[in-house]
C-alpha cells in the first residue's frame, strides 16, 4: 500500500513538468506570433507602395508577361551557359588550391602552432562564408576589372570556407594509426601527409568538392549581374530591355544547367567514390 | 638450416611490380585526368583570363585594401538609419524563413518518397517545386519580385521565402525519408487518413529535427538577406549598393565588417539554439 502515494507523487511531478513545458511552449509561440505581426507591419504593410502595385489583376498581368517565354532566345544561350560552367569549374579548382593552407591551419591535430594558426584559419573560413558571392564579385571587379577573372576569383574565395571546414573536420576525425605507422618507418612530414592523411580524407574531400561545384554553377549564373560574364549578363540585358519572356527563358536555361550539373556530379561521384 | 630445400619467392613466381591501378582502370583514370586538364586550359583560353597578370593581382588586391578600404568608416555603420536597416534585414530574414518553412513542411511531406500521399503525381511535382526554388539564385528571385511587386521589403520577404522553400524543403524531405516506418504503419492500420498519418505518425518523429533545421534556415536566410537589398528589395543591401556605386570604399569596408560581425552573431545564436533544442529532445 505504500507504493501508491509514492506513485502519486511521481505522477504529480510528471504532470507539473508537463504543464511547465506547455507554458514555455505557449510563451515561445506567443513571442514568435508577436514578432511576425511586428515584422509584417514594418516590412509588408508600411514599406510597400500599394498604389504603384495596383490591383490583383495588375500583378497577375505583370506575372503573365513573364510567362510568355521567348523561345527564340534559347539558341543564343549556349555560349553564356558554357561560360558559366567554365567560371564555376575554374573557381572551384582555384578554391580547392587556395584552401589548402586553411585546411592545414584549421585542423587542430595537424595545425603547426594552434594558438595562432587555428584562429587565422577560422577567420579565413568565416570571412569566406559570411560575405555573399555578389559582394566578393564586386570587390574583385574593382580589383581586376570587368570580366571572367573577377567571377572566378569571387567563386574561389567563396568556396574556401565550406571546403576547408568540411575537410578540416575530416582530418580531425582521422585514424591516427596509419600516421604513426608511416612515421615509424621513417617517413618525413610530407610523406606522412601523402601516404597516411590524404588517402583517408580524399573520399570526403572529393564529395565536398563535387557538391561545392554544383553550388558554384548556381552562383556563377548570377555573377554576370555585377559584371562577371555568363548567363547573369544575358539576364540583366533581357531585364533592362523589358523583354520579360527572355528573362524567363534565361531562368529556364539556368534550371537546365543546374540539372545538368546535378547529373554530372551524380556520375562523377559514382565513378570516383 | 633448411635453406637449400626452400625456394625463394622470386624463383616460384615471376618478378611482378605492384601498381595501384591495373591496365584498363589506369587508362580511364589518365584519360579522365587529361580531359579535366584539357577542359581547364580550354576554359582559361576561352574566358581570356590573363594568367600573366594573375600573380601581380595579389599585390594589386593588397594595395586596394590598404589604400582605399583600410580605415573602415565605423561611424557610418553606427548611424541610426543604418541600424534601422539592419533591423529591417533581420525582420525580412525572419519572415522569409517562417513563410518558407510553412510552405516547406507540406512540400517536404509530399516530396518524401516513403510517405508521399501519391508517388506518381504529387511526389514529382513537390520535388520539382523544391528543386526550382533552390536552383534559382536568391538574387534572381529578388529581381523578379522587385519587377512584379515594386521596390520595397515585400519583394525581399518573398524572395527569401522562395529561397527558404528550396533550402528547407530539401532538408525536411530528407529528414522524413529517414524516419522509422513502424509508427506510420501503426497509425495507418487504425484506418487513419493520410493527414492523420502525417500529424500522429510522422510529425512527432521529426519535430526536433525540424526545429533545428528551422533555426539553421533562419541563419542562412539572414546571410542571403544582406544582399537582396542590392536589387531594390530593402534592408542593408541598399546601403551597400549605394556606397559601392559612389565608390565610398571606406564606408563599403565598414558595411562589410558589420555584415561579418552580424553573421558571426547570428551563427552563434543559431548554434546555441540548436544545441538547446537537441538537448530538450
Amino acid at each position: 500500500m505504500t507504493a501508491v502515494p509514492h506513485m502519486d507523487q511521481r505522477l504529480d511531478a510528471f504532470l507539473a513538468g508537463r504543464r511547465r513545458g506547455k507554458t514555455t511552449r505557449t510563451l515561445i509561440y506567443l513571442v514568435i506570433a508577436l514578432l511576425v505581426i511586428w515584422s509584417v507591419k514594418t516590412t509588408i504593410v508600411d514599406d510597400t507602395d500599394w498604389e504603384r502595385l495596383g490591383s490583383v489583376s495588375d500583378v497577375l498581368a505583370s506575372i503573365g508577361n513573364f510567362l510568355a517565354i521567348d523561345w527564340g532566345l534559347m539558341p543564343d544561350l549556349w555560349q553564356p551557359a558554357l561560360e558559366t560552367i567554365m567560371v564555376a569549374t575554374l573557381g572551384t579548382v582555384l578554391g580547392v588550391i587556395s584552401c589548402i593552407p586553411a585546411i592545414w591551419f584549421g585542423a587542430l591535430n595537424i595545425s603547426p602552432f594552434p594558438p595562432i594558426t587555428y584562429p587565422i584559419a577560422r577567420l579565413m573560413m568565416t570571412l569566406s562564408r559570411s560575405i555573399h558571392e555578389i559582394v566578393w564579385a564586386l570587390f574583385f571587379v574593382a580589383a581586376v576589372g570587368l570580366g571572367a577573372l573577377a567571377g572566378v576569383l569571387a567563386i574561389a574565395v567563396r568556396s574556401i570556407g565550406f571546403i576547408a571546414k568540411m575537410s578540416a573536420e575530416a582530418i580531425e576525425d582521422l585514424d591516427p594509426r596509419p600516421v604513426e605507422a608511416i612515421r615509424a618507418v621513417g617517413g618525413n612530414e610530407f610523406q606522412v601527409f601523402i601516404y597516411a592523411i590524404l588517402p583517408q580524407v580524399l573520399p570526403v574531400m572529393v564529395g565536398v568538392i563535387i557538391f561545392e561545384w554544383e553550388i558554384n554553377i548556381r552562383r556563377s549564373s548570377v555573377l554576370g549581374l555585377v559584371g562577371a560574364g555568363g548567363l547573369g549578363l544575358v539576364f540583366f540585358r533581357q531585364l533592362n530591355t523589358f523583354n520579360e519572356g527572355g528573362v524567363t527563358a534565361v531562368i529556364l536555361a539556368i534550371l537546365l544547367l543546374i540539372l545538368f550539373g546535378e547529373l554530372v556530379s551524380y556520375f562523377v561521384r559514382k565513378a570516383i567514390i | 638450416m633448411a635453406s637449400q630445400d626452400t625456394l625463394s619467392v622470386s624463383e616460384v613466381t615471376p618478378e611482378r611490380t605492384w601498381r595501384r591501378f591495373k591496365f584498363p582502370g589506369s587508362l580511364y583514370r589518365y584519360l579522365g585526368l587529361l580531359a579535366a586538364v584539357a577542359f581547364l586550359s580550354l576554359s582559361v583560353n576561352y574566358l581570356n583570363i590573363p594568367l600573366d597578370r594573375f600573380l601581380g593581382m595579389f599585390g594589386r588586391v593588397g594595395d586596394l585594401i590598404t589604400d582605399r578600404y583600410y580605415p573602415p568608416d565605423i561611424e557610418y555603420v553606427t548611424d541610426p538609419d543604418y541600424i534601422a536597416s539592419v533591423i529591417e534585414t533581420i525582420q525580412m530574414a525572419y519572415l522569409g524563413a517562417l513563410f518558407g518553412m510553412l510552405a516547406a513542411v507540406p512540400l517536404g511531406w509530399f516530396g518524401a518518397y516513403n510517405v508521399s500521399p501519391s508517388r506518381r503525381f504529387i511526389y514529382p511535382i513537390a520535388r520539382l517545386l523544391t528543386m526550382s526554388a533552390r536552383a534559382v539564385h536568391e538574387t534572381i528571385w529578388a529581381i523578379l519580385f522587385v519587377t512584379i511587386l515594386g521596390f520595397g521589403m515585400m519583394a525581399g520577404v518573398f524572395a527569401l521565402t522562395m529561397f527558404c522553400i528550396g533550402f528547407a524543403g530539401k532538408l525536411f524531405a530528407e529528414e522524413i525519408e529517414a524516419i522509422d516506418m513502424g509508427p506510420v504503419e501503426a497509425i495507418r492500420a487504425t484506418g487513419a487518413n493520410e493527414f492523420k498519418v502525417m500529424v500522429y505518425g510522422i510529425f512527432p518523429q521529426v519535430r526536433v529535427a525540424f526545429t533545428g533545421i528551422g533555426i539553421y534556415t533562419w541563419d542562412v536566410a539572414f546571410r542571403a538577406a544582406t544582399v537582396v537589398g542590392f536589387f531594390g528589395a530593402g534592408g542593408m543591401g541598399w546601403y551597400l549598393k549605394r556606397n559601392v556605386l559612389q565608390i565610398e570604399t571606406q564606408r563599403v569596408a565598414a558595411i562589410l565588417l558589420s555584415i561579418v560581425v552580424l553573421v558571426l552573431i547570428s551563427e552563434a545564436i543559431s548554434a546555441f539554439a540548436r544545441a538547446k533544442v537537441a538537448k530538450a529532445k
